[in-house]
């Protein structure tokens, strides 16, 4: 037995839960990375730096936002998207691959990409706005347009993933529920909002907290597009615990916030267990 | 009616494609290019945008030659390819013993895994970084994937293959005398290949694409991973060179993209199956 769950267990316990009991520990410390030898025990002063600091607070509300645009905008595009490519269609598996190629695609190179497609002056989609007449836009330079420029790269690049997840939901649901509906008289619309969407409740609630957590964790969009900036309007919080910690040389007050942060994203997993665990009544 | 509607489903059929495919398609196109014909083709919006007829290899060769991208393609494939064995090493016989072995406590070691599913790497970056260092990993190519290698998405994904397959079969192997390991090695893993070769699929795409730990992890430039070498070229403050950029990219994803296009099911299953941790 000990040979065969020995090194998981013994792995997990260095590179998991040590590094968990060390980070709430560091988060009451005062110390620098260079010299962890020499820290000063100081309370709970970070974390009252993390809740009262308005650096640290735009941290969190922008990364709350982003998560709420990311939400609010890729669930209605993949699930009408879904609904479409469920329809009887040519090249369908075809079209279904192209919507999924971001999904592999990594973080690092999306970014890159989208960095160069928003440039003002020579990317791909000032130009098409050129192209039909519409003035050319600042993205990521402007404090205004940064934050829902990556909102928008996000749902580019999720919004597969959340289709081929609500398309599995569809192909579980009987057609001739479908049909029984249209027998009735219901239209399209009707027939989307009234019987497939409350039929996709649990589906629908792993794919809201699947991107919830997706957009909580991003890192490469603000360290490869913006910075963090303009002025701290995309300083996501993976980014600012990274900044802190090995920029500024604070890892005590990275730990505050990453504790935080670990205790939200918890709580965010724990409650869609309990949403997929309820019952559903159809 | 009819031909109207077929002609209107088309053409969104099509901007849909446009739509996730024309990134591609200019980045992989200006890969090809020199800077200024990269410039001289967006503006204004044409065919050449997305095309070259005269396609130079310079950028690519700039790449190997002066940023070392055929080294940071060698640390990528090192680092993923030994990510996924010792992955399916570890992780296959954990999920053995905990639907094949009666022991005290394992729902509790179970619930104990289930716990690190859900904490999210970006806010273990710190302590993680001080205990890798610690073991004297740091700027090393085992300390990229020596961290992840016990899987709990893995342990879940295998366990939920063993679990499916009948427990005849192995009770047939005891009867004629075959001990644990020979039941795991030749009854059980036979058995199991397609959610070895999904795990196998989807930890070499998480580690393929890994970026924020290579990039705490590491240091020195001989050892960069092919994602920071990408990053590298763009991150705010530096004058980028558009071409040389795009072919670094276009390198970093191709791989991917044709693993994906061969063994497509494999993917999408797993990935799906991943949840929480992406």
């Amino acid at each position: 037995m000990a040979a065969f769950l020995g090194p998981f267990l013994l792995l997990l316990a260095v590179f998991q839960y040590w590094p968990v009991a060390q980070m709430v520990r560091d988060s009451l410390y005062d110390f620098e990375l260079l010299n962890p030898g020499l820290r000063k025990f100081v309370w709970l002063e970070n974390y009252l730096y993390v809740f009262t600091d308005p650096d640290r607070q735009q941290a969190f509300l922008v990364t709350f936002g982003f998560a709420a645009g990311v939400v609010a905008t890729v669930i209605p595009t993949a699930f009408l998207l879904a609904a479409y490519l469920n329809g009887r269609l040519p090249a369908r598996a075809v079209v279904r691959t192209i919507v999924f190629l971001p999904v592999v695609t990594s973080a690092v190179v999306i970014a890159t990409m989208w960095t160069f497609l928003l440039e003002p002056n020579n990317g791909l989609v000032n130009s098409a706005l050129s192209a039909i007449g519409l003035p050319r836009l600042a993205f990521l330079t402007s404090k205004a347009q940064a934050l829902p420029s990556i909102i928008l790269m996000m749902l580019w690049q999720q919004t597969g993933f959340a289709t081929v997840l609500f398309l599995s939901g569809l192909q579980s649901i009987p057609a001739e529920v479908e049909e029984a509906a249209s027998i009735d008289g219901a239209n399209t619309a009707q027939r989307l909002w009234h019987v497939t969407l409350p039929l996709l409740a649990r589906t629908t609630v792993f794919v809201v907290v699947m991107m919830t957590v997706f957009s909580l964790q991003a890192f490469a969009p603000p360290l490869i597009m913006t910075g963090g900036g303009p002025e701290g309007t995309t300083n996501f919080l993976a980014f600012d615990i990274y900044t802190l910690a090995f920029n500024l040389q604070q890892p005590g007050l990275a730990s505050a916030v990453s504790v935080v942060f670990m205790l939200v994203v918890l709580a965010i997993s724990l409650l869609q267990m309990r949403l997929l665990r309820a019952r559903w009544n159809y | 009616m009819k031909p109207l509607r077929i002609i209107a489903g088309i053409l969104v059929l099509l901007a849909i494609c446009a739509f996730f495919l024309m990134p591609y398609a200019w980045i992989v196109a200006s890969s090809f290019k020199p800077q200024l014909e990269i410039f001289r083709d967006v503006k204004p919006l044409s065919w050449r945008t997305f095309i070259t007829l005269t396609p130079t290899l310079e950028n690519f060769t700039q790449l190997f030659r002066l940023r070392g991208a055929g080294g940071a393609m060698v640390n990528s494939a090192i680092v993923s390819l030994c990510q996924v064995g010792f992955t399916l090493a570890i992780c296959a016989p954990a999920a053995y013993a905990l639907t094949r072995m009666r022991f005290r406590g394992a729902n509790v070691v179970f619930a104990l895994v289930l716990m690190t599913f859900l904490l999210p790497i970006e806010s273990l970056m710190v302590p993680l970084y001080m205990t890798v260092a610690g073991l004297g990993l740091q700027d090393t190519l085992v300390g990229v994937f020596i961290p992840w290698i016990a899987s709990p998405f893995g342990l879940f994904l295998l366990r939920q293959a063993f679990e499916e397959l009948p427990r005849e079969l192995d009770e047939a192997a005891r009867i004629d005398g075959a001990g644990h390991f020979r039941i795991f090695w030749s009854v059980v893993l036979p058995n199991v290949r397609t959610a070895l070769a999904t795990l196998a699929l989807v930890i070499f795409l998480f580690s393929w694409n890994a970026f924020l730990w290579p990039l705490v992890i590491l240091s020195s430039p001989r050892n960069a991973v092919i994602q920071i070498a990408v990053a590298q070229s763009v991150a705010p403050g530096q004058l980028p060179n558009w071409g040389e950029t795009f072919a670094g990219a276009t390198l970093a994803t191709v791989p991917l993209i044709l693993l994906f296009l061969f063994l497509q099911r494999f993917f999408v299953r797993g990935i799906a199956m991943s949840g929480v941790k992406g």
